[in-house]
């Protein structure tokens, strides 16, 4: 792997170097940030904000609830057994399992959604630096192409930060 | 977002030294810590062997007093874990500043309370071998859980509230397993390597993770609610005096946030002390949970009131029957004891502000344990010893080997604690500095308390 | 159209003296527990002789009840269990299935007459008890969930029979062990969807009430009480 990229102290001085990158030619998706918070509220944040989750969350519920109609009425009517004169399917204890499945499902949706969208787990190798645990903020661009290194370097250092090379 | 650059640095490398620490460093106490918890696990481990091999007659129950301790253990750890998740969730959703440094150490209670109150329903049963006929699953019998019992209702409240509740916990540690990968060396920059799944903190990954912790808090508020809900059901669906009773349900689910509190706040006050998190765990958290508590001891005193009140003026010859053995009979003794540890106690000392310190929660807080142990105890025994025909009144007395599985729990319950607190940061680190480096910095000022800083 | 079986039960003619609840214990390999279990409450009578005093010294009344589980028709002990071990037959027989169970112990909880017994222990016949071990009866192990079956091994016997003999099953043809044991004949059982069965006469007498009828359990024992004040 190659890339260029520059750790920042400031959040201001991380948005100044991604505007540079920008100004550079460096399209949104190519430029990489990193941070050991997620600085809520700040415009170097603002990117990729927005989710279809809760949608998909909404809808991993629904199938939940189906399966879990599915699931009772099956486990219900395999013997038709009576106890206590109730019906076979009897819907208010079934209403408690229907809920809790429901529930189940939009939660187990949710963390998928999270893993596939935040691309976790992963292992392949990235652009990083350990240096973002003590809260510099890396930004910068993997496999660039060579005849740009300059000026990317150009744009890193006029945010004010310390250039690295991988 | 305005603090000078060098201070911010300053303040994010003290975060982590202070929350790493425990990580890094063991001392001798932490290992015989856990060789005293791991034993007292272990004396209730063969506790169990013992009841397995001869049979749970090894149990003081016996006709027709069926359930006792070990129903009385699931119904009081399971309420124990409504603090963590729960309140953790609802401090999320309003956003209350002061939530930052509490979420963690509260979800873990849920996490570990749950773990050891679902085991009950297993070792209590009399063929616990055959626990796995509770699961739904398509046998080559074709015969299903019958979903109509409250039993197997459990079984789907609480593998949700688990599911759930592990999840809550689990999601907001990677960001601090990342932490702890890049700021460790060896083994456990590998296992926190894989624990921390490739985090890399890039902002599509924060607003990823913002999100689902968002709707997990939206879900997880009425699971909790409907698993204490479910778990009085067990008892209300039944038509045994004083169990019989419509308001169980809310009954029981503030029951078991008024408990859940109590341990949270004794959990952080032993952090606090043992991890030297002074700067983090600071008066205004007691002080904010001190009123909760209060808040829940009142409310619960209102659903005894209720439930009292109603079952003496109905005066239906079954109910006032074991109405008046808790209250004035052989039970009269813990019915007070309960009384004035769930009501007296906590009222008296976090009513008075003077007395609302760390202290005064802590001692209100066991107090509250206790009392709500005596409660779970006192709605299943009586009952079951008073059940209509007095030729079956029946007398409740427990064993060693019960007496032996209620200590392993607690032994369990901080074993399990203090390994987590060892291998993972107790305090999200992540969420913390999230609230502002600024806001951490003049809180170490100690006049300035955390939750007047605008975060 | 299915049999309902039913049990009447004269409480002026029991006289208290515990036939029912020796036979039952033989009939249906009910193990002894000994007496430090059983002062325990361990001891297993699926019928049992309720006794109640009365009145002021010197003025006192001794009443028997003989309680045995109700086969009630709205069962609090059959919806309460996970596994169906407790159900309720065509026949009306809140059956409950010895290899189903898993020992919650809820059914003797939710049953307000405390009629189900559970297997502490593994059980054992001190000999030669060992030897009089009913055949047509499980014997049942440790942690299982145990009541009175009105004795189904003879209902299903008597009705077996009948078919064998190519004949309807009559009135009288099956006695469970209680009814059969009973010198003073204070026990009645029959089938309640045959009307002119001596039950369903009893059963349509306005003397007649269930134990606990308030509770909403449809029992289908029926108590006649005492009306001499002897």
């Amino acid at each position: 792997m190659k890339a260029v990229y520059a750790l920042y102290d400031d959040p201001n001085a991380a948005l100044r170097a991604v505007n540079g990158l920008r100004a550079a030619g460096i399209a949104d998706r190519d430029i990489a940030v990193m941070t050991a918070d997620p600085i809520e509220g700040h415009a170097l944040m603002a990117r990729e904000a927005h989710t279809w989750m809760p949608w998909v969350a909404a809808c991993g519920a629904v199938v939940g609830l189906v399966l879990a109609v599915g699931m009772l009425l099956w486990g219900e009517l395999a013997w038709r057994l009576d106890t206590g004169g109730m019906p076979v399917v009897a819907w208010w204890p079934n209403l408690i399992i229907m809920f809790e499945l429901t529930m189940l499902s939009a939660i187990l949706t949710t963390v998928g959604t999270l893993f596939v969208t935040a691309g976790i787990p992963s292992r392949r190798e990235k652009l990083y630096d350990a240096e973002i645990a003590d809260g510099k903020i890396l930004v910068g661009v993997k496999d660039p192409p060579d005849t740009s290194i300059a000026s990317l370097q150009q744009a890193l250092l006029a945010g004010g930060g310390r250039v690295k090379r991988v | 977002m305005s603090a000078a650059p060098v201070e911010t640095a300053a303040a994010t490398r003290q975060i982590n030294d202070d929350l790493l620490r425990p990580l890094l460093n063991t001392s001798w106490r932490f290992w015989a810590l856990v060789a005293v918890l791991g034993g007292g696990v272990l004396m209730g481990f063969c506790a169990w062997l013992y009841q397995l091999y001869h049979g749970i007659g090894v149990w003081g129950i016996a006709w027709p007093v069926f359930w006792a301790f070990g129903i009385t253990n699931f119904v009081f750890w399971i309420g124990i874990s409504h603090a963590g998740t729960l309140i953790s969730a609802i401090l999320r959703l309003v956003d209350a500043g002061w939530r930052r440094p509490v979420t963690r150490c509260a979800e873990a209670i849920t996490a570990f309370a749950l773990m050891i109150g679902a085991v009950f329903p297993i070792i209590h049963l009399g063929r616990p071998w055959l626990a796995f006929w509770l699961f739904p699953y398509p046998s080559e019998r074709g015969i299903w859980p019958n979903f109509r019992s409250p039993l197997a209702w459990d079984f789907f409240a609480i593998n949700t509230y688990l599911t759930g509740s592990l999840l809550f916990l689990f999601l907001p540690m990677i960001p601090d397993f990342a932490l702890v990968r890049d700021k460790t060396t060896g083994w456990r920059r590998r296992v926190y390597g894989v624990l921390s799944l490739g985090w890399e903190g890039t902002p599509r990954q924060w607003h990823r993770l913002e999100s689902a912790m968002g709707i997990m808090a939206v879900a997880i508020i009425p699971v909790a609610v409907s698993v204490h809900t479910i778990v009085s059901f067990d008892f209300s669906m039944s038509p045994t005096p004083m169990w019989h009773s419509t308001m169980f349900g809310p009954y029981f689910v503030a029951g078991a946030i008024f408990s859940g509190i109590a341990a949270l706040i004794i959990a952080m006050a032993a952090l606090r002390k043992f991890l030297h998190l002074e700067a983090y765990l600071q008066p205004i958290h007691f002080e904010n949970l001190g009123k909760l508590l209060l808040t829940m001891s009142l409310l619960w005193g209102y659903f005894v009131f209720a439930e009292r009140l109603t079952t003496w003026y109905g005066n239906d010859v079954a109910e006032i029957t074991v109405l008046n053995v808790t209250q004035r009979g052989s039970f009269a003794p813990l019915y007070w004891t309960m009384v004035v540890c769930n009501l007296v106690v906590p009222f008296t000392i976090l009513s008075i502000g003077r007395l609302r310190t760390i202290t005064g929660c802590v001692i209100a807080s066991f107090g509250v344990v206790v009392g709500m142990w005596l409660e779970r105890f006192l709605i299943i025994v009586p009952s079951l010893g008073h059940k209509f025909l007095p030729y079956s009144f029946g007398e409740y007395r427990p064993t060693p080997v019960e007496i032996m599985l209620l200590v392993a729990t607690f032994c369990a319950m901080m074993l399990l604690y203090v390994l987590f607190a060892k291998l993972v940061p107790i305090i999200s680190i992540w969420e913390l500095k999230a609230g502002g480096y600024h806001a951490i910095e003049a809180a170490r000022l100690p006049e300035t308390p955390l939750a007047n800083v605008n975060l | 159209m299915p049999h309902k079986w039913g049990l009447a039960v004269d409480l002026d003619a029991c006289t208290g003296c515990g036939a029912c609840v020796t036979a039952c214990h033989a009939e249906n390999n009910i193990p002894t527990v000994g007496p430090d279990q059983a002062a325990r409450g361990r001891a297993m009578h699926w019928i049992r002789i309720e006794r109640y005093w009365e009145g002021e010294f010197p003025d006192v009344r001794l009443r028997f009840r003989p309680v045995m589980c109700q086969q009630c028709d709205n069962a609090p002990c059959e919806p309460v269990c996970p596994t169906y071990a407790s159900h309720h037959t065509e026949e009306g027989l809140n059956a409950q299935v010895y290899n189903r169970c898993i020992g919650t112990r809820y059914c003797a909880n939710a049953c307000p007459y405390n009629v189900r017994f559970f297997e502490f222990f593994n059980p054992v016949w001190e000999k030669p008890l060992h030897l009089q071990l009913n055949p047509d009866v499980s014997v049942r192990e440790v942690g299982v969930m145990e009541k009175c079956t009105f004795c189904v091994q003879r209902i299903n016997a008597g009705k077996i029979q009948a078919k064998a003999e190519a004949r309807e099953l009559a009135d009288g043809d099956i006695k469970p062990a209680c009814a059969q044991s009973c010198p003073s004949k204070a026990l009645v059982f029959g089938d309640a969807s045959d009307p002119d069965s001596a039950v369903s006469k009893l059963r349509r007498s306005s003397r007649g009430a269930g134990l606990l009828e308030d509770l909403g359990t449809r029992p289908n024992v029926t108590y006649f009480p005492r009306h001499t004040e002897a």
